[in-house]
């Protein structure tokens, strides 16, 4: 835990974009993880969600805009974190380690793309 | 497309600060910014800026404005926000917000509910008369015994009052005015609005208690691809296609595709006759939508033809009623329409713009009812110019424009020949006075020059009040009229040994509707009660009374000598107790009575009372849906027939029945199956035709249909998609 906050401390500080990953954690349906995505927008959110929400195994999903960060709770039997990144990826965003898929992401609507929000910074 | 900014480094405040934009970064000035649900609003400044400060940091933000789509947003505190707007696709529409499955825009002066594409897929079957399963404005029943057909009614009256649209052009009314909801495909719905109560003048005469206008998918926004299979125990079986694309980039195009087949004869009460046709349908539509910068027009054909076979069980398609041993009902329908609409937009002036709509429509019927051959044709030709402006600035807007109708009428039954042309040339203005979120005012009147029944004046006026924070108040008051088609109109009597007796030169029908409804909410906890309490009264000038009183041997058709007149009265309430759970009631009181052979009576078939209750259950994104609909229907008079031999004889009153309706639903990445069933309590009127032994008697008849027919049905169907 310790060496993990240094890691990502470390990180920060050099300006790395690479993100440690949370670990999964029980609770009452199953497991909870956590997955930072590039989501920026309403419209991410309700693409990824509502993938998601169909994948195996998935029990609920929720995207949080601001933070970025995907909490999917999931059945360990049926599914595991990798197996749902790499889905995150497929819709077209990254997930964590997992890039997005170039496919993927090329088929968003423009505002879901990179610098589409950049005009509002005034 | 509209995306709200994150930015990180702002103070979160109460306060939101943003602009409201087209899609080409032209401010719009005068759009109205609302907290959802509540009063608390402003209207952009000339720059298209507004500043609002929320009561509630999770309220929703509602954007509109007159010729864009109305849009609800998540407010962010953070940033400026920008929003743009997307120009309404239907040029000249009324202004409507989406949202969630059955809601009420909170700014329309009319009383308006709208029934989203949500919604609907809870009725899964079949076409537009089931859709109103899971709402309370909007009752269905059977019109006979015999042919299936379903019909609605509202503030108590015959659906034939109601002013069905399809994209604000008029479409079920003259010949189709009975079976036309069985030509609409519930696949091809896109959303419902029900009005009740006297409509726009802009559309016509005819809305005298009601409008529902309905809207098909649409080339630029449907599914690539939509396939839709049916089934349900009775045997019928449903496929269903829809395929949209865009050609380039200003022309888009969609294809609607409908078929179903039952070819099983369903007997569950023994008597021989069919509890509902066998029937084949297909149904097609191809449709296209122009998007220029400034022109805007679509152009559209559908084709569809019906065919059924009922009566007593053995009589199949295509067999001679004529000559047939069995009593058989059999009914071709063919029908042909083009329509379309164009808009010219001014590019800087949203608010501006002309609008023509037209349709021309080909409807031919060949029917036999035992013995008794009928046949009609109907030649339609519509067309609708609309302009818009405001005077001065947006809080004083107005429509005005010309229409014309002609409609040829030529009907045969057995040996008596009908044949009407009708010619009516019209002209309407239409002021809206919208000074702000708490008042607005809809004074409305057309004159129609009617070649055959002369001049139809008809005033409308609607408004808005909002009195509390949570509460609005609407008033509305209006002429109607119509030219009636007794044949059609009392079709359900065609399956029956009653002669047809028209007494005195008909007159078109006149109503006068008015009344109100009170919308509020009630805080429970951090969630509401929606309830919604309304009250009309229909009253008569003039109407035609079909008589099945006088004579349980004939129907007398004359013109109203007395009183007619309808109270409704319908309280609804409606409640999301969390994300999964939503639950509907309402109840309802109707009072009609008019007067037929000389007194002042309860008209037949409507319950006095009614209860209606709806229970709704999804999970996130819909991957599980579930929904139950009761409905209490109270005791209904019945036509007289005491003057039959007593083995014949119905009693004056029905008792009260309960139908149940539910349904299942699990979503998939691709689209969903569902599994449902119809009259779930399997609740049946016994002995359904009267005589049922002796078709070809004097005592025979059909027509006296009170409750379902048919019992339980279960079905199950799936949908899949493609998104664009």
């Amino acid at each position: 835990m310790k060496i993990q906050t240094i890691t990502t401390i470390i990180s920060l500080f050099i300006g790395l974009t690479t993100y440690a990953q949370q670990e999964p954690e029980k609770v009452d349906k199953g497991y909870k993880v956590e997955i930072k995505t590039s989501a920026v927008c309403e419209m991410c959110k309700e693409a990824i969600e509502s993938d998601l929400v169909f994948e195996k195994g998935v029990k609920d999903v929720n995207l949080d805009v601001d933070s970025k960060m995907l909490t999917v709770v999931y059945n360990e039997k049926k599914t595991d974190p990798q197996t749902i990144r790499k889905r995150v990826s497929k819709v077209g965003y990254h997930a964590d380690d997992v890039k997005r898929d170039p496919i993927a992401y090329e088929n968003l609507p423009l505002c879901c793309k990179d610098g589409a929000h950049s005009e509002d910074h005034h | 497309m509209l995306c709200i900014s994150l930015c990180a480094q702002a103070a979160i405040s109460q306060t939101l600060t943003g602009s409201v934009i087209d899609n080409t970064g032209e401010p719009l000035i005068g759009a109205t910014v609302l907290e959802s649900g509540t009063q608390n609003g402003t209207i952009t400044d000339v720059e298209g800026k507004f500043s609002l400060e929320l009561s509630s940091p999770q309220s929703m933000l509602q954007i509109s404005f007159t010729g864009f789509e109305s849009k609800l947003v998540k407010p962010n505190f953070k940033s400026i926000m920008r929003i743009e707007m997307t120009e309404s696709s239907e040029s000249l529409n009324d202004v409507v917000v989406t949202g969630s499955s059955t809601f009420m825009d909170d700014l329309e002066a009319k009383h308006v509910e709208v029934i989203s594409s949500a919604e609907l897929t809870k009725a899964a079957c079949c076409n537009l008369s089931e859709s109103f399963e899971t709402n309370a404005s909007v009752d269905v029943s059977y019109t006979d015994a015999v042919s299936g057909a379903k019909t609605i009614q509202m503030l108590g009256l015959d659906g034939r009052y109601v002013q069905t649209n399809r994209e604000n052009i008029p479409h079920i009314r003259g010949l189709i005015s009975r079976y036309g909801m069985g030509y609409v495909p519930g696949t091809w719905l896109q959303s419902i609005d029900v009005g009740k109560g006297a409509g726009t003048v802009v559309n016509g005469y005819e809305s005298m208690t009601g409008q529902l206008n309905v809207e098909l998918k649409k080339p630029e926004n449907s599914e690539k691809l939509y396939l839709n299979g049916y089934v349900n125990s009775f045997g019928r079986a449903e496929v269903n296609a829809n395929h949209a694309t865009d050609l380039n980039d200003k022309w888009s195009t969609a294809l609607l595709l409908h078929s179903n087949y039952l070819g099983t004869e369903i007997d569950g009460n023994d008597d021989d006759f069919m509890d509902l046709p066998k029937s084949r349908q297909i149904n097609f539509m191809n449709r296209y939508k122009y998007m220029g910068d400034r022109i805007r027009s679509q152009i559209g054909l559908q084709v569809m033809h019906d065919d059924k076979a009922g009566g007593q069980l053995g009589f199949g398609f295509g067999d001679d009623f004529k000559t047939s041993p069995m009593y058989g009902f059999s009914n071709q329908t063919t029908r042909v329409e083009l329509f379309g609409k164009t808009g010219v937009l001014f590019p800087n002036k949203p608010y501006q713009g002309w609008g023509f709509m037209y349709s021309g429509a080909y409807t031919d019927i060949d029917a036999g009812f035992g013995r008794d051959d009928y046949s009609g044709q109907e030649k339609t030709i519509y067309g609708n110019a609309i302009y818009q402006n405001i005077i001065g600035n947006s809080f004083h807007q107005y429509k005005a424009g010309v229409s014309m109708l002609y409609d040829d009428f030529n009907e045969v039954y057995v040996d008596s020949a009908f044949a009407r042309t009708e010619i009516v040339p019209g002209a309407f203005f239409e002021y809206s006075f919208l000074p702000g979120d708490n008042f607005s005012l809809i004074a409305g009147g057309r004159a129609d020059f009617h070649n055959l029944y002369g001049t139809f004046l008809t005033p409308r006026l609607h408004t808005r009040y909002q009195l509390t924070e949570h509460t609005a108040v609407r008033l509305a008051i209006g002429r109607g009229y119509r030219v009636g088609n007794p044949l059609v109109e009392n079709i359900n009597a065609l399956v029956s040994n009653r002669q047809f007796m028209v007494t005195e030169e008909l007159n078109p029908e006149i109503s006068w509707n008015m009344g109100g409804s009170v919308t509020t909410k009630l805080d429970v906890g951090d969630r509401h009660i929606n309830l919604i309490g309304d009250y009309f009264y229909t009253t008569f000038e003039n109407q035609l009374i079909y008589d099945m009183d006088q004579n349980s041997h004939r129907v007398t058709i004359y013109n109203l000598d007395g009183q007619s007149y309808a109270h409704s009265f319908q309280i609804e309430a409606k409640y999301q107790l969390n994300e999964f759970f939503g639950l509907k009631s309402a109840y309802k009181y109707y009072d009609v009575r008019t007067t037929i052979d000389g007194q002042l009576r309860h008209v037949p078939y409507i319950s006095k009372n009614r209860l209606f209750l709806n229970a709704s259950y999804s999970t996130k994104y819909d991957k599980w849906k579930a929904d139950a609909t009761l409905q209490w229907f109270g005791s209904k008079r019945l036509p007289n027939t005491s003057d039959k031999p007593t083995e014949f004889q119905l009693g004056s009153r029905t008792k009260d029945f309960l139908l149940l309706n539910t349904q299942v639903s699990r979503g998939f990445r691709w689209g969903s199956i569902y599994l449902g069933s119809e009259n779930l309590l399997n609740f049946t009127q016994s002995n359904p035709i009267v005589d049922a032994e002796n078709p070809f008697g004097n005592e025979f008849d059909a027509s006296m249909i009170w409750a379902p027919i048919t019992g339980r049905m279960i079905y199950v169907g799936f949908r899949y998609k493609i998104e664009r």
